[in-house]
Protein backbone atom coordinates (compact mmCIF):
# COMPACT_ATOMS: atom_id res chain seq x y z
CA UNK A 1 0.00 0.00 0.00
CA UNK A 2 1.21 3.38 -0.83
CA UNK A 3 2.57 5.38 1.93
CA UNK A 4 -0.59 7.06 3.48
CA UNK A 5 -0.64 10.81 4.44
CA UNK A 6 -0.73 12.06 8.08
CA UNK A 7 -2.72 14.76 8.94
CA UNK A 8 -3.87 16.83 12.10
CA UNK A 9 -6.76 18.74 12.94
CA UNK A 10 -7.39 21.76 10.76
CA UNK A 11 -5.26 20.66 7.78
CA UNK A 12 -7.04 21.45 4.54
CA UNK A 13 -7.17 17.97 2.35
CA UNK A 14 -8.82 19.11 -0.76
CA UNK A 15 -11.58 21.69 -2.26
CA UNK A 16 -14.85 20.33 -1.78
CA UNK A 17 -15.45 19.24 -6.07
CA UNK A 18 -12.85 16.97 -5.59
CA UNK A 19 -14.34 15.11 -3.06
CA UNK A 20 -16.86 14.01 -1.21
CA UNK A 21 -16.11 14.65 2.81
CA UNK A 22 -16.74 11.31 4.50
CA UNK A 23 -16.03 10.37 8.37
CA UNK A 24 -13.44 12.56 10.19
CA UNK A 25 -13.55 15.49 8.22
CA UNK A 26 -15.34 18.92 7.69
CA UNK A 27 -16.78 21.03 5.08
CA UNK A 28 -16.26 24.77 5.38
CA UNK A 29 -16.14 27.48 3.37
CA UNK A 30 -16.08 25.26 0.58
CA UNK A 31 -12.88 22.90 1.19
CA UNK A 32 -12.27 19.94 3.11
CA UNK A 33 -10.50 19.73 6.76
CA UNK A 34 -9.53 17.24 8.31
CA UNK A 35 -11.03 17.49 12.12
CA UNK A 36 -9.11 14.22 13.75
CA UNK A 37 -5.09 13.43 13.65
CA UNK A 38 -4.78 10.48 11.44
CA UNK A 39 -4.34 8.98 8.25
CA UNK A 40 -6.11 10.12 4.80
CA UNK A 41 -7.79 7.70 2.86
CA UNK A 42 -9.45 8.50 -0.59
CA UNK A 43 -11.66 6.06 -1.75
CA UNK A 44 -13.15 5.51 -4.92
CA UNK A 45 -16.94 4.22 -4.72
CA UNK A 46 -17.73 4.00 -8.05
CA UNK A 47 -19.70 7.73 -8.70
CA UNK A 48 -17.50 10.75 -9.73
CA UNK A 49 -16.45 11.72 -6.78
CA UNK A 50 -13.85 9.48 -4.72
CA UNK A 51 -14.85 9.84 -0.74
CA UNK A 52 -12.01 11.34 1.34
CA UNK A 53 -11.87 10.37 5.01
CA UNK A 54 -9.24 10.64 7.78
CA UNK A 55 -9.14 7.30 9.82
CA UNK A 56 -6.81 6.37 13.17
CA UNK A 57 -5.73 3.00 13.92
CA UNK A 58 -7.66 2.75 17.18
CA UNK A 59 -11.41 3.09 16.60
CA UNK A 60 -13.15 5.92 18.31
CA UNK A 61 -16.33 5.64 20.51
CA UNK A 62 -19.29 4.60 18.25
CA UNK A 63 -22.82 6.17 19.09
CA UNK A 64 -26.02 4.17 18.69
CA UNK A 65 -27.56 5.58 15.84
CA UNK A 66 -30.69 5.56 14.39
CA UNK A 67 -31.59 2.39 12.66
CA UNK A 68 -28.08 0.78 14.23
CA UNK A 69 -28.58 -3.10 15.07
CA UNK A 70 -27.50 -3.14 18.89
CA UNK A 71 -26.81 -5.88 20.74
CA UNK A 72 -28.14 -5.08 24.75
CA UNK A 73 -28.70 -7.07 27.77
CA UNK A 74 -32.09 -6.67 29.57
CA UNK A 75 -31.62 -5.56 33.08
CA UNK A 76 -35.32 -4.93 34.22
CA UNK A 77 -38.79 -5.74 33.13
CA UNK A 78 -42.25 -3.03 33.74
CA UNK A 79 -45.58 -4.30 32.02
CA UNK A 80 -44.98 -1.32 29.76
CA UNK A 81 -41.38 -1.52 28.95
CA UNK A 82 -38.10 -3.28 29.11
CA UNK A 83 -34.85 -1.25 30.17
CA UNK A 84 -31.08 -2.62 29.17
CA UNK A 85 -27.93 -1.89 28.75
CA UNK A 86 -26.47 -1.26 25.14
CA UNK A 87 -23.19 -3.41 24.99
CA UNK A 88 -22.34 -3.83 21.37
CA UNK A 89 -23.26 -1.41 17.79
CA UNK A 90 -23.11 -3.50 15.04
CA UNK A 91 -19.94 -5.55 15.44
CA UNK A 92 -18.08 -3.13 17.79
CA UNK A 93 -18.09 -3.29 21.65
CA UNK A 94 -18.87 -0.14 23.45
CA UNK A 95 -16.43 0.89 26.21
CA UNK A 96 -19.34 2.29 28.36
CA UNK A 97 -23.26 1.22 28.00
CA UNK A 98 -25.88 3.29 27.30
CA UNK A 99 -29.10 2.36 28.49
CA UNK A 100 -32.20 2.21 25.79
CA UNK A 101 -36.10 1.54 26.63
CA UNK A 102 -38.00 -1.65 24.54
CA UNK A 103 -41.45 0.02 24.87
CA UNK A 104 -44.59 -2.74 25.26
CA UNK A 105 -45.82 -1.96 21.55
CA UNK A 106 -42.38 -1.94 19.85
CA UNK A 107 -41.68 -5.65 20.60
CA UNK A 108 -43.79 -7.03 18.35
CA UNK A 109 -44.98 -6.16 14.52
CA UNK A 110 -48.20 -7.82 15.03
CA UNK A 111 -50.72 -7.78 18.12
CA UNK A 112 -49.01 -5.17 19.93
CA UNK A 113 -51.98 -4.87 21.97
CA UNK A 114 -51.62 -8.39 23.32
CA UNK A 115 -47.98 -8.10 24.40
CA UNK A 116 -46.84 -9.30 28.02
CA UNK A 117 -43.01 -8.43 28.72
CA UNK A 118 -42.69 -11.06 31.34
CA UNK A 119 -43.37 -13.36 28.23
CA UNK A 120 -41.11 -11.66 25.60
CA UNK A 121 -38.09 -10.65 27.62
CA UNK A 122 -36.51 -11.26 30.89
CA UNK A 123 -33.95 -9.52 33.10
CA UNK A 124 -30.25 -11.10 31.73
CA UNK A 125 -31.60 -12.18 28.20
CA UNK A 126 -29.43 -10.67 25.38
CA UNK A 127 -30.99 -8.97 22.81
CA UNK A 128 -30.61 -7.64 18.98
CA UNK A 129 -32.78 -4.80 18.62
CA UNK A 130 -32.52 -1.63 16.67
CA UNK A 131 -32.75 1.74 17.73
CA UNK A 132 -35.82 4.02 15.91
CA UNK A 133 -34.90 6.99 18.66
CA UNK A 134 -32.98 9.02 20.43
CA UNK A 135 -35.13 9.69 23.01
CA UNK A 136 -36.20 12.86 24.33
CA UNK A 137 -34.39 14.83 27.30
CA UNK A 138 -35.94 12.45 29.95
CA UNK A 139 -35.78 9.10 27.88
CA UNK A 140 -33.23 6.38 27.05
CA UNK A 141 -32.40 6.00 23.17
CA UNK A 142 -35.86 4.17 22.25
CA UNK A 143 -35.63 0.43 20.56
CA UNK A 144 -37.21 -1.62 18.87
CA UNK A 145 -37.68 -5.77 17.88
CA UNK A 146 -40.89 -5.75 15.99
CA UNK A 147 -38.95 -7.69 13.27
CA UNK A 148 -38.12 -10.97 12.73
CA UNK A 149 -34.50 -11.31 13.14
CA UNK A 150 -34.95 -9.36 15.95
CA UNK A 151 -35.18 -10.44 19.53
CA UNK A 152 -33.37 -12.80 22.16
CA UNK A 153 -30.33 -14.59 21.39
CA UNK A 154 -29.14 -15.74 24.25
CA UNK A 155 -31.18 -16.34 27.29
CA UNK A 156 -30.88 -18.75 30.46
CA UNK A 157 -33.80 -20.64 31.89
CA UNK A 158 -34.78 -20.81 35.49
CA UNK A 159 -32.64 -24.01 35.95
CA UNK A 160 -30.10 -21.94 34.83
CA UNK A 161 -28.55 -23.58 31.67
CA UNK A 162 -28.58 -21.43 28.29
CA UNK A 163 -32.26 -22.19 26.67
CA UNK A 164 -32.54 -23.33 23.03
CA UNK A 165 -35.07 -21.49 21.00
CA UNK A 166 -38.18 -23.87 19.30
CA UNK A 167 -40.06 -20.77 17.94
CA UNK A 168 -40.91 -17.23 17.39
CA UNK A 169 -42.20 -17.56 21.05
CA UNK A 170 -40.79 -20.24 22.75
CA UNK A 171 -37.00 -21.32 24.15
CA UNK A 172 -36.82 -24.89 25.66
CA UNK A 173 -34.06 -26.08 28.81
CA UNK A 174 -32.26 -28.24 27.42
CA UNK A 175 -31.27 -29.82 31.42
CA UNK A 176 -35.39 -29.35 32.83
CA UNK A 177 -36.89 -29.55 29.17
CA UNK A 178 -39.11 -26.98 30.19
CA UNK A 179 -40.31 -24.21 27.89
CA UNK A 180 -40.70 -20.66 28.31
CA UNK A 181 -41.86 -17.94 26.90
CA UNK A 182 -39.59 -15.40 24.69
CA UNK A 183 -39.37 -13.28 21.44
CA UNK A 184 -37.24 -15.14 19.91
CA UNK A 185 -34.48 -13.69 17.05
CA UNK A 186 -35.06 -15.58 14.08
CA UNK A 187 -31.53 -17.03 13.71
CA UNK A 188 -29.73 -16.02 10.18
CA UNK A 189 -29.26 -19.41 8.19
CA UNK A 190 -25.42 -18.55 8.04
CA UNK A 191 -25.21 -19.35 11.53
CA UNK A 192 -27.14 -22.36 11.86
CA UNK A 193 -24.36 -25.42 12.43
CA UNK A 194 -24.73 -27.64 9.71
CA UNK B 1 8.38 46.43 42.61
CA UNK B 2 11.69 47.79 43.16
CA UNK B 3 14.84 45.95 42.34
CA UNK B 4 12.36 43.29 40.07
CA UNK B 5 12.81 44.81 36.61
CA UNK B 6 11.07 42.91 33.89
CA UNK B 7 12.20 43.98 31.23
CA UNK B 8 15.82 45.56 31.27
CA UNK B 9 17.54 48.32 29.05
CA UNK B 10 18.92 45.37 26.61
CA UNK B 11 15.35 43.83 26.40
CA UNK B 12 16.03 40.61 28.70
CA UNK B 13 13.69 39.53 30.67
CA UNK B 14 13.79 37.98 34.09
CA UNK B 15 14.43 34.53 32.74
CA UNK B 16 17.02 35.71 30.31
CA UNK B 17 14.27 35.69 27.46
CA UNK B 18 13.76 38.04 25.31
CA UNK B 19 9.98 39.59 24.85
CA UNK B 20 8.57 37.74 22.57
CA UNK B 21 10.00 34.79 23.27
CA UNK B 22 8.09 31.36 24.33
CA UNK B 23 9.25 29.12 27.18
CA UNK B 24 10.30 25.97 26.49
CA UNK B 25 7.82 23.53 25.28
CA UNK B 26 7.27 19.92 25.88
CA UNK B 27 4.82 17.27 25.44
CA UNK B 28 3.50 13.88 25.32
CA UNK B 29 0.51 12.22 24.30
CA UNK B 30 -1.14 9.00 25.15
CA UNK B 31 1.07 9.08 28.77
CA UNK B 32 -2.66 7.69 30.57
CA UNK B 33 -3.99 3.37 29.08
CA UNK B 34 -6.87 3.88 31.25
CA UNK B 35 -8.44 7.34 29.77
CA UNK B 36 -9.11 7.50 26.33
CA UNK B 37 -7.33 10.65 26.03
CA UNK B 38 -4.21 11.75 27.65
CA UNK B 39 -1.40 14.16 27.72
CA UNK B 40 1.22 15.97 29.49
CA UNK B 41 2.77 19.37 29.03
CA UNK B 42 5.43 21.44 30.20
CA UNK B 43 5.74 24.83 29.45
CA UNK B 44 8.86 26.25 31.26
CA UNK B 45 8.43 25.46 34.92
CA UNK B 46 4.57 25.20 34.14
CA UNK B 47 3.76 21.29 33.98
CA UNK B 48 0.03 19.99 33.40
CA UNK B 49 -1.97 16.97 33.05
CA UNK B 50 -5.01 16.44 30.77
CA UNK B 51 -7.22 13.85 30.73
CA UNK B 52 -10.18 12.55 28.54
CA UNK B 53 -13.08 10.59 28.80
CA UNK B 54 -15.56 10.23 26.19
CA UNK B 55 -17.92 10.86 24.59
CA UNK B 56 -20.23 8.30 26.64
CA UNK B 57 -23.66 8.49 28.05
CA UNK B 58 -24.48 11.25 30.58
CA UNK B 59 -23.68 11.21 34.00
CA UNK B 60 -25.45 12.67 36.70
CA UNK B 61 -27.88 14.75 36.53
CA UNK B 62 -29.44 14.04 33.31
CA UNK B 63 -31.69 16.63 32.96
CA UNK B 64 -28.43 18.96 31.14
CA UNK B 65 -28.31 16.28 27.87
CA UNK B 66 -28.72 18.25 25.22
CA UNK B 67 -30.33 16.64 22.30
CA UNK B 68 -28.39 18.15 19.54
CA UNK B 69 -24.91 17.83 20.69
CA UNK B 70 -22.79 16.67 23.58
CA UNK B 71 -22.23 18.42 26.75
CA UNK B 72 -18.52 18.90 27.55
CA UNK B 73 -17.60 18.75 31.72
CA UNK B 74 -14.17 20.17 32.16
CA UNK B 75 -12.56 19.98 36.18
CA UNK B 76 -9.45 22.25 36.71
CA UNK B 77 -7.74 21.39 39.39
CA UNK B 78 -4.51 21.89 41.14
CA UNK B 79 -1.77 19.75 43.31
CA UNK B 80 -1.31 20.58 46.74
CA UNK B 81 2.09 20.73 45.97
CA UNK B 82 2.31 22.90 42.80
CA UNK B 83 2.33 25.91 44.73
CA UNK B 84 5.62 27.57 46.62
CA UNK B 85 3.24 27.11 49.92
CA UNK B 86 0.90 23.95 50.38
CA UNK B 87 -1.96 24.28 48.63
CA UNK B 88 -4.85 24.55 51.08
CA UNK B 89 -7.56 23.78 48.82
CA UNK B 90 -6.59 22.67 45.40
CA UNK B 91 -10.77 22.06 44.26
CA UNK B 92 -13.94 23.84 44.43
CA UNK B 93 -12.52 27.23 44.94
CA UNK B 94 -13.33 29.93 42.80
CA UNK B 95 -10.51 30.16 40.72
CA UNK B 96 -10.88 26.66 39.69
CA UNK B 97 -14.59 27.10 39.16
CA UNK B 98 -14.19 29.63 36.83
CA UNK B 99 -11.21 28.35 34.98
CA UNK B 100 -12.86 25.35 34.15
CA UNK B 101 -15.85 27.26 32.95
CA UNK B 102 -13.32 29.11 30.85
CA UNK B 103 -11.72 25.74 29.84
CA UNK B 104 -15.44 24.48 28.74
CA UNK B 105 -16.09 27.57 26.69
CA UNK B 106 -13.21 27.32 25.09
CA UNK B 107 -13.47 23.51 24.18
CA UNK B 108 -17.06 24.22 23.22
CA UNK B 109 -15.54 26.36 20.56
CA UNK B 110 -13.48 23.80 19.08
CA UNK B 111 -14.76 20.24 19.63
CA UNK B 112 -17.40 18.99 17.10
CA UNK B 113 -19.64 18.27 19.50
CA UNK B 114 -22.81 17.80 17.22
CA UNK B 115 -21.48 14.42 15.85
CA UNK B 116 -22.97 13.08 19.70
CA UNK B 117 -25.56 13.94 20.53
CA UNK B 118 -26.97 13.30 24.14
CA UNK B 119 -23.72 12.24 25.70
CA UNK B 120 -20.76 14.07 27.48
CA UNK B 121 -17.04 14.49 27.45
CA UNK B 122 -15.06 14.59 30.27
CA UNK B 123 -11.84 16.85 30.50
CA UNK B 124 -9.68 17.06 33.31
CA UNK B 125 -6.76 19.18 33.56
CA UNK B 126 -4.43 19.04 36.82
CA UNK B 127 -1.44 21.60 37.25
CA UNK B 128 1.20 19.80 38.98
CA UNK B 129 3.78 22.47 39.29
CA UNK B 130 2.14 26.02 38.95
CA UNK B 131 4.60 28.90 36.94
CA UNK B 132 2.43 30.91 35.38
CA UNK B 133 -0.22 31.17 32.52
CA UNK B 134 -1.86 28.17 33.98
CA UNK B 135 -4.79 28.38 31.92
CA UNK B 136 -3.01 28.39 28.65
CA UNK B 137 -0.68 25.20 29.74
CA UNK B 138 -4.01 23.88 30.67
CA UNK B 139 -6.00 24.76 27.42
CA UNK B 140 -2.55 22.99 25.07
CA UNK B 141 -2.33 19.91 27.78
CA UNK B 142 -6.31 19.84 26.71
CA UNK B 143 -5.83 19.99 23.16
CA UNK B 144 -3.58 17.61 23.14
CA UNK B 145 -5.25 15.03 25.39
CA UNK B 146 -8.37 15.48 22.69
CA UNK B 147 -6.94 14.67 19.89
CA UNK B 148 -5.14 11.69 21.52
CA UNK B 149 -8.43 10.71 22.36
CA UNK B 150 -9.70 10.54 18.66
CA UNK B 151 -12.90 13.34 19.38
CA UNK B 152 -13.00 15.55 16.12
CA UNK B 153 -12.01 19.02 16.43
CA UNK B 154 -12.10 21.68 14.05
CA UNK B 155 -8.51 22.76 14.61
CA UNK B 156 -6.07 23.24 17.29
CA UNK B 157 -6.84 25.13 20.21
CA UNK B 158 -3.72 26.97 20.77
CA UNK B 159 -3.28 29.43 24.08
CA UNK B 160 -0.65 31.86 25.58
CA UNK B 161 -1.00 34.65 28.16
CA UNK B 162 0.73 37.82 27.62
CA UNK B 163 1.23 41.10 29.37
CA UNK B 164 2.23 44.70 28.49
CA UNK B 165 5.48 46.28 30.00
CA UNK B 166 7.25 49.44 29.09
CA UNK B 167 5.09 49.78 25.80
CA UNK B 168 6.05 46.34 24.91
CA UNK B 169 4.02 43.19 25.12
CA UNK B 170 5.79 40.33 26.53
CA UNK B 171 4.41 36.88 25.33
CA UNK B 172 4.02 34.27 28.12
CA UNK B 173 4.27 34.96 31.61
CA UNK B 174 5.63 33.20 34.34
CA UNK B 175 4.64 33.90 37.75
CA UNK B 176 7.28 36.54 39.04
CA UNK B 177 6.04 38.86 35.48
CA UNK B 178 2.06 37.84 36.38
CA UNK B 179 2.31 38.64 40.23
CA UNK B 180 4.37 41.74 39.36
CA UNK B 181 2.36 44.28 38.08
CA UNK B 182 1.84 43.56 34.22
CA UNK B 183 -1.78 43.82 32.53
CA UNK B 184 -1.86 40.01 31.74
CA UNK B 185 -4.29 38.90 28.84
CA UNK B 186 -5.05 34.78 28.25
CA UNK B 187 -5.94 33.83 24.76
CA UNK B 188 -7.46 30.94 23.46
CA UNK B 189 -6.45 30.71 19.18
CA UNK B 190 -7.81 28.31 16.63
CA UNK B 191 -4.49 28.59 14.92
CA UNK B 192 -5.03 27.90 11.12
CA UNK B 193 -8.27 29.88 10.67
CA UNK B 194 -7.21 32.54 13.01
CA UNK B 195 -10.20 32.87 15.02
CA UNK B 196 -10.31 33.52 18.98
CA UNK B 197 -12.22 30.95 21.40
CA UNK B 198 -11.41 32.65 24.25
CA UNK B 199 -10.22 36.05 25.33
CA UNK B 200 -9.94 36.69 29.26
CA UNK B 201 -8.13 39.45 31.22
CA UNK B 202 -9.19 41.41 34.32
CA UNK B 203 -6.60 43.88 34.86
CA UNK B 204 -6.63 47.87 33.49
CA UNK B 205 -5.02 48.45 30.36
CA UNK B 206 -5.16 51.64 27.83
CA UNK B 207 -7.35 50.94 24.67
CA UNK B 208 -4.57 51.81 22.64
CA UNK B 209 -2.81 48.82 23.66
CA UNK B 210 -5.01 46.83 23.06
CA UNK B 211 -4.65 46.50 19.52
CA UNK B 212 -0.72 45.20 19.91
CA UNK B 213 -1.40 43.05 22.69
CA UNK B 214 -3.74 40.74 20.98
CA UNK B 215 -1.42 40.33 17.47
CA UNK B 216 1.24 39.45 20.34
CA UNK B 217 -1.08 36.77 21.39
CA UNK B 218 -1.82 35.71 18.42
CA UNK B 219 1.37 35.45 16.90
CA UNK B 220 2.70 33.71 20.07
CA UNK B 221 -0.48 30.83 19.81
CA UNK B 222 0.87 30.17 16.52
CA UNK B 223 4.19 29.57 17.58
CA UNK B 224 2.54 27.39 20.31
CA UNK B 225 0.68 25.19 17.14
CA UNK B 226 3.63 24.81 15.51
CA UNK B 227 5.04 23.46 18.25
CA UNK B 228 1.70 21.19 19.24
CA UNK B 229 1.52 19.92 15.67
CA UNK B 230 5.64 18.84 15.43
CA UNK B 231 4.26 16.70 19.16
CA UNK B 232 1.20 15.22 17.25
CA UNK B 233 2.76 13.79 14.18
CA UNK B 234 5.71 12.61 16.06
CA UNK B 235 3.46 11.05 18.25
CA UNK B 236 1.23 9.73 14.93
CA UNK B 237 4.27 7.97 13.57
CA UNK B 238 5.34 5.98 16.58
CA UNK B 239 1.90 5.12 16.95
CA UNK B 240 2.19 3.75 12.83
CA UNK B 241 5.57 2.15 13.43
CA UNK B 242 3.90 -0.06 16.14
CA UNK B 243 1.48 -1.05 14.63
CA UNK B 244 3.62 -1.98 11.58
CA UNK B 245 1.57 0.35 8.66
Amino acid sequence: MSPMKLCVPGDKLCSAEDCIPGTGVYLRHGYIYSSLAGYVLRKNEGEELPVISVVRETETQLLPDVGAIVTCKVTSINPRFAKVHILYVGSTPLKDRFRGTIRKEDVRATEKDKVETYKSFRPGDIVLAKVISLGDVQSNYLLTTAENELGVVVAHSEAGAQMVPISWCEMQCPLTHSKEFRKVARVQPEYLQA
Amino acid sequence: MAGLELLSDQGYRLDGRKATELRKLQARMGVFTQADGSAYLEQGNTKALAVVYGPHEMRGSRSRTLHDRAVINCQYSMATFSTAERKRRPHGDRKSTEMSLHLKQTFEAAVMTQLYPRSQIDIYVKILQSDGGNYSVCVNAATLAVIDAGIPMRDYVCACTVGFVDETPLADLCYAEENGGVSSLALALLPRGGQIALLQMDARLHQDHLETLIEAAMTACKGVSKVLDEVVRQHLQEASVLTGE
